[in-house]
């Protein structure tokens, strides 16, 4: 009966497009196949979700630009100040073909030199040193000293450790059961991504210029010491010994100071970043509050529990939740970050409340946790 | 009676039009005034940027005023603006596709509160559906900021503007199985993307 599965007419059903008697069969279908009801399921809460799209009020003044432009004004592109010129019709004098061909020679050479340059220089990599067992690259055990080379893993068993020269820039050790690859080695950009175990790293080079991707979002360096472990669920720990370390995952983003923690879960992404002295009942609730997502009672219990167990040292903490929670919770926490670090001049409840980015570093700035300097630095574009 | 005021409403689009067609200003006002909001959400929506928006809107509309002789009435008026918007908008997006920010999670809500006490917060806060509207809101915006161009510009012209497959397919250059399957494939992204909402929107509906 069900050779024929109806997921990809889910939608239309379910916007009432198809003919009566096709969507008296989808109806049936559903009735009887529970694979194609669990899409429809999806279906209908992605259609409930695009539902909530709220129509914005165009602005007031585009009529008298319009009109003006109209009237022979010149159009002034704003979204073009920030962009590349838009293309315009050529002014080349040479006909097309001419110029097709330029660009095929162009081209041609192009090739040449990419073929010759990728037989004379050899793949990047960085060298790696046995500590102890059999550390593998590839499927080679290494000897005292291997070769990471772009886009192999490095894999330890349960008796393997090993250390890898990051580059110029710094030191990892990888320790027993661990998986990682060399994702990227260029000067401006190092990376590894880790897919398992645990490693710790010594960075000595300007920030940013040090990634390591697992799987639930990217740990960025901003010139430190710290320890990262994956399971084999993709929930990361990170812990700082030295310096500061950010977690991001899709505009989401943590930065985690010395003797600071976070996790990070797949789906999630980081969590809020602690420190690892707080007791154990503000680190569980901190868990629970950051794997609740929209479970109203979940959360107000848990954020109970970190507001009363709070001390002044985790305006960390305080200060990471004021961008991650909805209307009532956030001015609870505005509360209890005050009662520790009084907003200083020109940061208002009103504006904290309201997500202000340059109220919440005005805030940032009196915690006594750095300047955030160091993070207007990194909010610049990352590579990709 | 539903019928006769759609048939109402038409009639007065094909005299506006009409008018636009002879050149009146005033008729455009009133033309730009009846579409401009729905215009600018699937622009600003799309690309996610105030001024690239501008950018799209404004375009959109001075096409539509340069073109609006030539426009036919046995075609669908929302149709061929639509048109415009979609392609104006891809256009765009080609053009920009490194430099278009996405804004994630901007709230704009929270009132005056005094000291902790858990259980008013339960029961005045947290058991009321009202509560994140405002911010789910925005995290669709940003979901659907996210999703491929293609499927962006589906759901978003058929929730701005319900046009029906058979229209938007007319809009898109595309077949109406295609707009199925856009459709379909930004329903399922918003859903995978959009996970943790499930509770709170399922409960209120």
């Amino acid at each position: 009966m069900f050779w024929n599965h109806v997921s990809k007419k889910l939608s239309a059903y379910r916007h009432g497009e198809l003919p009566s008697e096709e969507s008296r069969r989808v109806a049936e279908h559903l009735a009887d196949c529970s694979r194609c009801r669990d899409e429809y399921e999806e279906i209908k809460f992605g259609a409930r979700l695009a539902q909530r799209l709220a129509l914005e009020q165009a602005p007031a003044d585009l009529w008298n630009e319009l009109e003006a432009v109209m009237d022979g004004g010149t159009i002034h592109r704003r979204g073009a100040e920030n962009a590349e010129a838009p293309q315009r019709k050529s002014f080349w004098p040479l006909p097309s073909f001419k110029l097709g061909a330029a660009f095929a020679v162009l081209l041609l050479i192009g090739f040449g030199v990419f073929w010759f340059q990728s037989r004379k220089t050899p793949r990047p990599f960085w060298e790696v040193a046995r500590i102890e067992g059999q550390p593998v690259i590839g499927s080679k055990v290494i000897g005292e000293v291997g070769k990471l080379s772009l886009g192999e893993w490095l894999t330890t068993d349960d008796e393997s450790r090993a250390r890898i020269d990051v580059g110029q820039i710094g030191l990892v050790t990888v320790e027993p059961n661990s998986r990682l690859k060399l994702a990227e080695a260029r000067d401006e950009e190092h990376r590894l991504a880790m897919t398992r175990g645990r490693m710790s790293a010594l960075i000595w080079a300007p920030p940013r210029q040090f990634y390591v991707d697992t799987p639930s979002a990217v740990a960025v360096d901003l010139g430190c010491a710290y320890t990262l472990e994956v399971n084999d669920d993709g929930q990361a720990v990170l812990s700082v010994t030295a310096g500061w370390v950010a977690f991001e995952s899709e505009g989401r983003e943590s930065f985690v100071p010395r003797d600071g923690m976070c996790v990070t879960r797949p789906g999630i992404g980081p969590g809020t970043p602690y420190f690892n002295d707080a007791s154990e009942e503000f680190k569980q609730a901190l868990a629970r509050f950051d794997t609740a997502g929209m479970d109203w009672p979940s959360r107000a219990a848990a954020l109970g529990i970190i507001l009363y167990q709070a001390r002044e040292r985790d305006a960390l903490t305080l200060w990471h939740l004021l961008s991650r929670t909805f209307g009532e919770e956030r001015g609870l926490i505005y509360d209890k970050l005050a009662s520790f670090v009084p907003p200083p001049a020109g940061v208002t409840r009103e504006g904290v409340l309201s997500r202000d980015k340059k109220m919440l570093d005005l805030w940032w700035e009196n915690l006594g946790l750095g300047s955030a300097d160091f993070w207007r630095m990194w909010k610049g574009p990352a590579p990709k | 009676m539903e019928r006769c005021v759609v048939m109402s409403e038409q009639a007065s689009e094909r005299r506006l039009i009409e008018a636009c067609q002879q050149g009146d200003r005033e008729a455009f006002r009133e033309l730009f005034d009846v579409h401009k909001d729905r215009v600018w959400s699937v622009a600003r929506h799309f690309t996610g940027d105030e001024a690239v928006a501008r950018d799209v809107t404004q375009q959109v509309f001075l096409k539509l005023f340069t073109g609006i002789a030539q426009f036919r009435h046995e075609a669908n008026f929302k149709t061929w603006l639509y048109r415009l918007v979609a392609n104006e908008c891809l256009d765009e997006f080609r053009k920009r596709r490194r430099l278009i920010s996405f804004d994630f999670f901007r709230s704009e809500d929270g009132d005056e509160r005094g000291e902790v006490d858990m259980r008013d917060w339960r029961q005045e806060a947290f058991q009321e559906e009202s509560l994140a509207r405002l911010e789910i809101s925005e995290a669709v915006k940003s979901a659907v900021m996210q999703l491929k161009p293609k499927l962006r510009m589906a759901i978003l012209l058929k929730y701005f503007e319900d046009l029906s497959y058979e229209q938007m397919a007319e809009a898109l250059g595309c077949s109406a199985g295609t707009v199925a399957s856009r459709l379909n494939r930004g329903h399922k992204a918003l859903a995978q993307k959009l996970t943790h909402l499930r509770g709170i929107i399922g409960a209120a509906e």
